[in-house]
């Protein structure tokens, strides 16, 4: 738009460019230096205050070793599908469940003392010979699983849809920011000013932008809830090749829970089979229709064997416990 | 020369190492040495948490082959004396038996012939492994399924001299003298008032079956009636400092197994190591 004066003074631009006061050529009538330096600033304090209001939420009541049970660690893990599979490996651990049959649960023994209300449905579904890939579907099931669910909600070791929303807003605002700065980049360039600086600075904010839009539904309270539960269970690791009828139920549930649906295989390689339980932690295929599909740990369970590594990128945008 | 006062303890194994982990009043564990690699570097979590607690940890060998013919290899002689130092141990064990001749490993604990020659040999290698050993040696006679022809000693004259040339402790199998007096009809009082009581440093309590009317020693299956009584018998005449449960597979409920521990501990009159 000024372009005219500059062409009739052709040093000026370079005056400008080292210039703190607002002169006639300046875009939107700031000088560079000065909007970089609000852009930076403001962008610094969108940030920050984006990275203290997620920090202050998420970070539960502070007792990450209370209340952890083989259910929760399981649907934290995986979701739905490893909750009920930990359920079934617990179960069959107590002699409470037969091999299936073509994939038919069928119950081998009384209900186990000790028994979680999840353990408790899925029993009830065996009893009344629910087929394996059904469970998930099964209203009982269905039903504890949401109250599992509602229980991590309450223990604010999983987010709520409408937490998460509200931390996403901080990404949307730092977003704005960075809409803000490609406005001016656009302005610049057609106004002949350097831009680099700020096209750098834009970019950044693009990004951290970007970051700041991916909210876990697992918290960092129940991330520290699975460290926990790995610490005190090591072991129950595949490599130690588990006594699980000495383990018991809520043993064999934890094992399942923290090392995956491979710490059935190694226990109990011909149930695991007839289960059709898939190697891969969690049944992440089969469990498609809960929103579980969890990608942690793939093929090993060793490979998920530190709690943080698996609430990173790989199970990053809600793909863990969701 | 007996250490200490531990009562009854537990074969550590990895698959029940939570089992373990969770009885209160635990003093005693034993675990395969074999199943240790480079114990100076690192020992099982589950280990060092017992030693933590005072836990005494005893290496038990099974590789070694004492009663062979050659003389001991000094690497497994030296693996041994690093568990040892690793775990902090009161002492370590092994069998009197052979594992190998002739560089053949037979994957077995097999009998030493009881003649004359072959003990020598014995006492050579028990010396052998002591002289690189930071703490005291116990042996364990193997169960004898068999006997070689030609005997030149019994067994309980055999170990009697064996142990009284070397220094060397007895671990007594109690379920091993059940096993071979029940196999060959005999009494097996009779054979533990042979045996040098004085000298025991602790002893392996197992369960076992019956099979085609013999009677096997399988680590697997619950400790008999008979055992508990022997062990009782066997407490009138001595006391050992230590009593361990061995249980090798087919593990049951934890519930089974501490009520096993609790029996092996009432059949001794020692303090319950559930509670």
């Amino acid at each position: 738009m000024n372009a005219p004066l500059q062409e009739g003074i052709p040093a000026v631009p370079t005056i400008h460019a080292v210039s703190v006061i607002a002169a006639p050529g300046d875009t939107w009538g700031i000088a560079g230096p000065d909007f970089l330096k609000f852009y930076a600033i403001t962008a610094a304090v969108l940030v920050v205050g984006a990275l203290i209001f997620r920090a202050a939420s998420g970070g539960g009541d502070g007792q990450a070793n209370q209340g952890i049970t083989p259910g929760r660690v399981a649907y934290l893990r995986g979701g739905a599908a490893l909750a009920v599979t930990s359920s079934i490996a617990g179960l069959r651990a107590a002699g409470a469940l037969a091999a299936p049959e073509k994939g038919v649960l069928a119950t081998a023994g009384p209900y186990p003392s000790g028994a979680s209300r999840l353990d408790w449905a899925v029993y009830d579904a065996a009893s009344r010979q629910v087929r394996q890939r059904d469970l998930l579907a099964d209203p009982g099931v269905a039903s504890a699983l949401t109250e599992l669910r509602d229980a991590l909600f309450a223990a604010g070791w999983l987010r709520t849809p409408a937490e998460r929303a509200r931390l996403r807003l901080a990404g949307f605002l730092v977003l704005l920011l960075a809409a803000l700065g490609v406005a001016r980049i656009v302005a610049g360039i057609s106004n002949d000013r350097p831009v680099g600086y700020l096209v750098l600075l834009t970019i950044g904010v693009v990004i951290a932008g970007a970051l700041l839009l991916i909210v876990k539904e697992r918290s960092r309270a129940g991330s520290r809830a699975i460290a926990e539960a790995m610490r005190t269970s090591r072991h129950l690791a595949p490599t130690n090749a588990p006594a699980w009828s000495t383990y018991g139920l809520t043993g064999a549930a934890m094992g399942v829970a923290v090392f995956g649906a491979a710490a059935l295989w190694s226990a109990d390689p011909a149930f695991a089979e007839q289960a059709e339980i898939q190697r891969q932690l969690g049944a992440s295929g089969s469990g498609g229709g809960s929103g579980s599909g969890t990608s942690c740990g793939g093929g090993s369970s060793s490979s998920c064997s530190g709690g943080s590594s698996c609430g990173g990128g790989g199970c990053g945008g809600g793909g863990c416990g969701g | 020369m007996i250490p200490g006062d531990y009562g009854v303890g537990i074969g550590w194994r990895p698959e029940i190492a939570g089992f373990v982990a969770d009885l209160p009043g635990l003093r005693f564990v034993e675990v395969v040495a074999e199943s240790l690699h480079a114990p100076a570097r690192s020992i099982p979590d589950g280990l060092r948490d017992l030693r933590a607690r005072d836990v005494a940890v005893v290496p038990h060998g099974v590789r070694l082959s004492l009663g062979g013919a050659e003389p001991v290899d000094p690497a497994r002689v030296r693996h041994l004396a690093e568990c040892a130092t690793a775990l902090g141990s009161p002492m370590v064990s092994e069998h009197v038996a052979f594992v190998r001749a002739g560089g053949v490993e037979v994957g077995h604990l097999l009998p030493v012939p009881r003649t004359r020659d072959s003990l020598d040999a014995t006492v050579d290698n028990v010396r052998r492994t002591q002289a690189e050993l930071p703490v005291p040696l116990a042996l364990e006679p193997v169960a004898a399924l068999f006997d070689w022809p030609g005997a030149e000693l019994d067994e309980a004259d055999f170990l009697t001299e064996l142990l009284d040339r070397t220094g060397a402790l007895l671990l007594l199998d109690i379920a091993n003298v059940y096993a071979n007096a029940r196999n060959r009809g005999e009494d097996p009082l009779h054979l533990l008032d042979r045996l040098p009581l004085e000298q025991v440093a602790y002893v392996h309590v197992a369960g076992g079956a019956e099979h085609d009317g013999r009677y096997h020693d399988t680590h697997t299956d619950p400790v008999p009636a008979e055992v508990l009584e022997l062990i009782t018998q066997l407490c009138g005449r001595c006391r050992p400092p230590a009593l361990m449960l061995e249980r090798d597979g087919h593990y049951p409920p934890a519930d089974a197994l501490r009520a096993e521990l609790d029996a092996i501990a009432h059949a001794a009159g020692r303090p319950l190591v559930t509670a």
